[in-house]
């Protein structure tokens, strides 16, 4: 047997046989375990609940009576982000910023009933999405294996009978990593098969479990190589830790933190605050005779050559109504384009922080290639207000032609006059469903490229840290 | 002395950690010869030995072994020798068997169990304890199973580290034969040691080592051994001074 296969084959059996491997077991039985749950809970939300909420917001929506057109502007209609197949692996922003909408005339509403808000046990629990596991505990649990592979060689002496007996210290290095690859690759499997699972052999899927591997892969270079460096076994579990602490908590968290104190961001009450002050200045869609409308009022008469709106072919109400969702829509876009051009910047800012950890990498390639970053989340919000403006709009062009002016003033005294100002619920029936289609194949992994060669980087560095690694103490 | 050299420390000098630990050291060891470096604690035995597996790099000088200097040859000087490190770091999660199994074949030579067993009988490990994890072996029995891989390897040079430390006196005895029996075979034997009558009874040549320095030889007479009493004295003289 090739001595570096021998090598990493015999500390499988010193793991089967000492204690060490016992508690790693365990921790690897746990970790699949709480991915596996994860992995069910959040495909029987994710895929099931937002599909079927969606059809029943369409049915609620369509199955309206006979109403005026201007009613069912304002009676709104929910979308749902049905989530991409990958999401049930990597939920990515998705958990935190909701994921329907509802529409409604004159607004421009958040996304809401996110994940986070409500989970039936609320808090923490939430974010153990397998991507967590993967992202966070595996590698804790690849340090518990690994932290003294070639430290406790040192410490015992062995070291010098395995050089002498000859093996250099890079096959040693070698088949210590070796071993806990095979270990990394084993707790690897369960991912691969959630993903076959979700998405058959589609590329995406095996993208996302080559850039897991490639991620895991550094922190087990990482790990053998702090070892080999080490003096003592304590010294190389202190150092590791350490640097998961700093990769998995503090970095991340200093870098978000950093993004919003330089870029930041208005809360949510103040950007609403913003918004309505500027909507305030605009004409009130609801007033045909707001003066705010008069050029329009009086165009109209010119273009039909009467004096008077009532002999208007057109209900001038509808017309108003649509020319103020227009004049409110540019104001609203206005504000949504500068605070998602805000977030973007706040994003991008942590994508730099890549750079100094490989967990800021592998989330921002997890959630490029599962189709839940904010990009995603951009273009379901972008794509939501296009199908509020033509919602709103088809209903205005319905109330402007199809509604007489004269009845639309009348209908609060005159019955005959509301019933003859209600439309027929195939006016509304005939709208497009809202399905929000996923990125494309390319353009995700072009936007998770930069991360997977961030996370190549970083397997480099840590494979090169190994590589020229000398026994401690010899030389 | 046999004419051809395996061994040649040529004005050896190291240091390590900016400290010397050896300095101007030099001796010649022939083929089928057995010699022993003996010194008290930091004299640079051990360092010695390292030196010639090329394990340290010397500041200056040269470690010579088969003819070749060490920097630059060890993976192939290191296939050549034995190497018996001062304390027996097996792995005490293994048994006997799966100890010797595992750094032979790390050396690419395995050896059939019937070997292995054979070499265990010469060493004397009892029968009933090589199925036995190593964790339950007393000091010396750790170093019976040490030796046994160092003699199955089957190598021109042996490099012993205080290679009976931890033997009972009848074991001591078996060792020292079996040494003696290999050097008449035409292995060649450097030993590094503090026990002055164990280094009596099997080298032909001793070498003095005090603070890194080389400071007397003393070689066994052609039919006799070397003087113990002789050379103990030599040894409190230069540990004393």
């Amino acid at each position: 047997m090739n001595p570096v296969i021998r090598v990493a084959a015999e500390e499988w059996r010193y793991w089967r046989r000492s204690r060490l491997g016992l508690a790693a077991s365990l921790v690897i039985v746990s970790v699949l375990l709480a991915s596996a749950l994860a992995t069910w809970r959040q495909v029987a939300i994710e895929r099931n609940q937002r599909a079927e909420l969606q059809t029943t917001a369409e049915n609620i929506f369509y199955d309206q009576p006979a109403r005026h057109p201007h009613r069912m502007v304002h009676y709104g209609h929910y979308v749902f982000r049905t989530p991409p197949p990958l999401a049930l692996i990597d939920p990515g922003v998705d958990e935190y910023t909701g994921a329907a909408v509802f529409l409604e005339g004159h607004r421009q509403n958040s996304a809401t009933f996110s994940p986070a808000y409500s989970g039936p046990h609320g808090g923490s629990f939430v974010s153990l999405s397998p991507a967590t596991v993967y992202q966070v505990l595996v590698p804790l649990m690849l340090i518990a294996l690994g932290f003294s592979a070639l430290a406790r060689e040192r410490e015992r002496g062995s070291d010098l009978l395995l050089l002498a007996a000859p093996m250099s210290a890079r096959g040693l290095w070698l088949g210590k990593t070796l071993a806990l690859a095979a270990a990394a690759a084993l707790v690897l499997l369960p991912l691969l098969a959630a993903v076959l699972s979700a998405t058959g052999f589609a590329l995406d899927g095996i993208a996302l479990v080559l850039g897991y591997g490639l991620y895991l892969l550094g922190w087990v270079c990482l790990t053998t190589s702090v070892s080999a460096r080490s003096r003592s076994s304590s010294n190389a579990l202190a150092v590791l830790l350490s640097v998961w602490l700093a990769v998995c908590v503090v970095l991340p968290r200093i870098a978000a933190s950093g993004a919003e104190v330089l870029l930041p961001v208005p809360s949510k009450i103040e950007a609403d605050l913003a918004v309505a002050k500027a909507m305030r200045e605009l004409g009130d869609g609801h007033n045909a005779a707001d003066p705010a409308f008069e050029q329009l009022r009086a165009n109209l008469l010119v273009q039909h050559g009467v004096d008077r709106v009532e002999d208007l072919p057109v209900n001038i109400r509808g017309v108003v109504a649509e020319a103020a969702e227009a004049e409110q829509k540019q104001v609203m876009d206005g504000f949504s384009e500068a605070y998602a051009q805000q977030e973007q910047a706040q994003a991008e800012a942590v994508r730099w922080s890549s750079f100094l950890s490989p967990l800021l990498a592998i989330r921002g390639f997890s959630t490029s290639l599962a189709g839940t970053d904010l990009a995603h989340r951009h273009r379901f919000l972008v794509e939501a207000e296009q199908a509020r403006y033509q919602f709103v709009q088809d209903l205005n062009r319905i109330h402007a032609s199809d509604l007489t002016y004269t009845d639309d003033i009348r209908r609060s005294s005159d019955a005959g006059a509301e019933q003859r100002t209600r439309v027929s619920p195939d006016n509304w029936r005939s709208l497009a469903k809202f399905r929000l289609t996923p990125d494309s194949l390319a353009d995700r992994l072009s936007r998770g490229m930069p991360f997977f060669l961030l996370l190549a980087v970083f397997l480099a560095l840590a494979t090169g840290l190994g590589i020229t690694a000398r026994p401690a103490g010899v030389r | 002395m046999s004419q051809q050299q395996v061994l040649e420390a040529q004005s050896l000098t190291v240091q390590r950690g900016g400290r010397p630990v050896l300095h101007d050291v030099s001796f010649a060891v022939g083929e089928g010869e057995v010699f022993a470096l003996l010194g008290g604690n930091g004299a640079g035995k051990s360092t010695t030995l390292l030196t010639f597996l090329g394990l340290i790099e010397p500041h200056q000088g040269r470690a010579m072994a088969f003819g070749q200097d060490v920097q630059g040859n060890e993976d192939a000087i290191r296939r050549k020798a034995a190497y018996l490190p001062e304390t027996a770091s097996l792995y005490a999660h293994l048994n006997a068997w799966e100890n010797v199994s595992y750094f032979l074949e790390l050396a690419r030579s395995p050896r059939p169990r019937d070997e292995l067993s054979q070499a265990f009988d010469e060493v004397g490990l009892p029968a009933d304890a090589r199925d036995r994890r190593l964790e339950s072996y007393s000091k010396g029995m750790r170093q019976k199973v040490a030796i046994a891989l160092a003699l199955l390897r089957s190598v021109p040079l042996l490099l012993l580290d205080e290679p009976t430390s931890g033997l009972d006196p009848v074991a001591i005895d078996e060792f020292n034969a079996l040494i003696t029996a290999l050097a008449e075979r035409g292995s060649t034997v450097m030993m590094v040691t503090h026990d002055v009558y164990g280094a009596c009874q099997v080298a032909r040549r001793v070498g003095l080592l005090r603070r890194g320095e080389l400071v007397g030889t003393f070689e066994a007479p052609p039919e006799g051994m070397i003087d113990a009493d002789e050379l103990h004295r030599a040894f409190a003289r230069s540990h004393a001074s």
